[in-house]
């Protein structure tokens, strides 16, 4: 029985890993620190699963376990936090549609959420998945209208990072 | 287009390099060890929870026979009693907090659970350094009122004080009483900002910031 259940989380987890990739990514600076951060989060999200009834998508529950993890139950040892080896995000962009500018603007928009606080990346992050504000704020813990302000005014100061 | 919505379009639709794991490497993880900050939390909490019971439960016989000499045994036993009710509620509180931390709440909720779970261990440890100051208050104005049968109870008790020479006895007994007691608040002190700071710092920083996003 318990051997079932770690093969299905297992299975699960390996399929959604790029959700907690991305998150690790976000919240850490080097590849020492997003291992340990992946680790952390898949042990709590494994402690949690015998409870995971299946009333939502395995992903939508790990959102709320993995970001749990990265904001609250990680410990960031100031040792990892000054050597930096991520050059920042890397994305897959196909050769035929390769444009220089959009590649740097990425870059740039990406070091700018990496600098926000804690609470506001992870508003960003579940934007950028796509979730909606019902979803965003029963993942954060506040009401629906204070993290629509909160985004707005997170998008404004981003555009004031990026043009100055 | 804005940049962000850039990042979004992106997002979605292109995917980031990220090192790929197995199945047996994400199975490994499941063997490994927590290291989280309930864990550490839960760690020192039951920690102090020994030390200020044990501290209790560890009076030395010397001091058992020079209560006794003073006539104080039964003012200290209902105190005792009454102290060890204390204790099982606290003990009792602080485990039912814990239960209550899941990993699947809110940001919000998990943090002011943990929070919550903390505060317990923080007025557990004021109420022992209250009642310990209070209570040496207390009992140094007994001394001192009685402080004729004080010298004779501290000899029949204990031979610390036996190379003391009886004119200054007082002034001795009660310095060190002080001095004692300034150090061990002292410690204990100075053992909570360590914890604090270390621990919980960044957690109060992002809980306040949830809590200003409410205002």
């Amino acid at each position: 029985m318990e051997k079932e259940l770690e093969h299905k989380f297992v299975t699960e987890l390996e399929a959604n890993q790029n959700i907690v990739h991305k998150i690790c990514r976000l919240y850490t600076n080097n590849r020492d620190a997003h291992n340990d951060l992946f680790q952390e989060i898949t042990i709590q999200l494994w402690r949690a699963y015998p409870k995971f009834r299946g009333d939502s998508k395995f992903s939508t529950w790990m959102y709320r376990v993995a970001l749990n993890t990265a904001i609250t139950l990680y410990r960031k040892s100031k040792r990892r936090i000054k050597t930096q080896d991520f050059e920042g995000v890397s994305f897959k962009i196909s050769s035929e549609d390769y444009d220089d500018t959009v590649e740097e603007q990425l870059k740039l928009m990406y070091a700018a959420v990496k600098d926000l606080n804690d609470i506001e990346k992870a508003l960003v992050f579940l934007y950028l998945e796509d979730k909606n504000y019902k979803e965003i704020s029963a993942t954060l813990g506040i009401s629906e209208v204070n993290s629509r302000v909160k985004m707005n005014r997170i998008k404004v100061k981003l555009r004031n990072v990026l043009n100055p | 287009m804005d940049e962000l919505e850039l990042l979004k379009s992106k997002w979605q639709t292109t995917e980031q390099e990220f090192p790929v794991l197995s199945f047996n490497d994400i199975y490994k993880m499941l063997l490994k060890k927590s290291s989280s900050i309930v864990k550490w939390i839960f760690i020192i909490s039951i920690a102090e929870l020994l030390f200020w019971l044990t501290l209790a439960l560890l009076v030395p016989e010397s001091t058992q026979k020079f209560i006794e000499e003073m006539g104080m045994d039964t003012v200290f036993l209902i105190i005792n009693i009454f102290n060890y009710c204390v204790f099982a509620f606290f003990i009792y509180l602080f485990w039912t907090n814990h239960k209550k931390i899941q990993v699947t709440d809110s940001v919000k909720t998990l943090m002011k659970n943990i929070l919550k779970t903390r505060q317990t261990v923080k007025y557990f440890v004021i109420y022992n350094v209250g009642t310990t100051i209070l209570l040496m208050i207390g009992v140094n104005i007994f001394y001192y009122l009685h402080r004729d049968e004080l010298a004779a109870a501290v000899q029949k008790s204990t031979t610390q004080y036996d190379a003391v020479p009886p004119e200054v006895f007082t002034k001795v007994f009660f310095m060190g009483q002080i001095i004692g007691g300034i150090i061990m608040i002292g410690l204990v002190l100075l053992f909570y900002r360590i914890i604090y700071g270390i621990l919980l710092k960044r957690l109060k920083g992002n809980y306040d910031e949830l809590e200003k996003m409410e205002m």
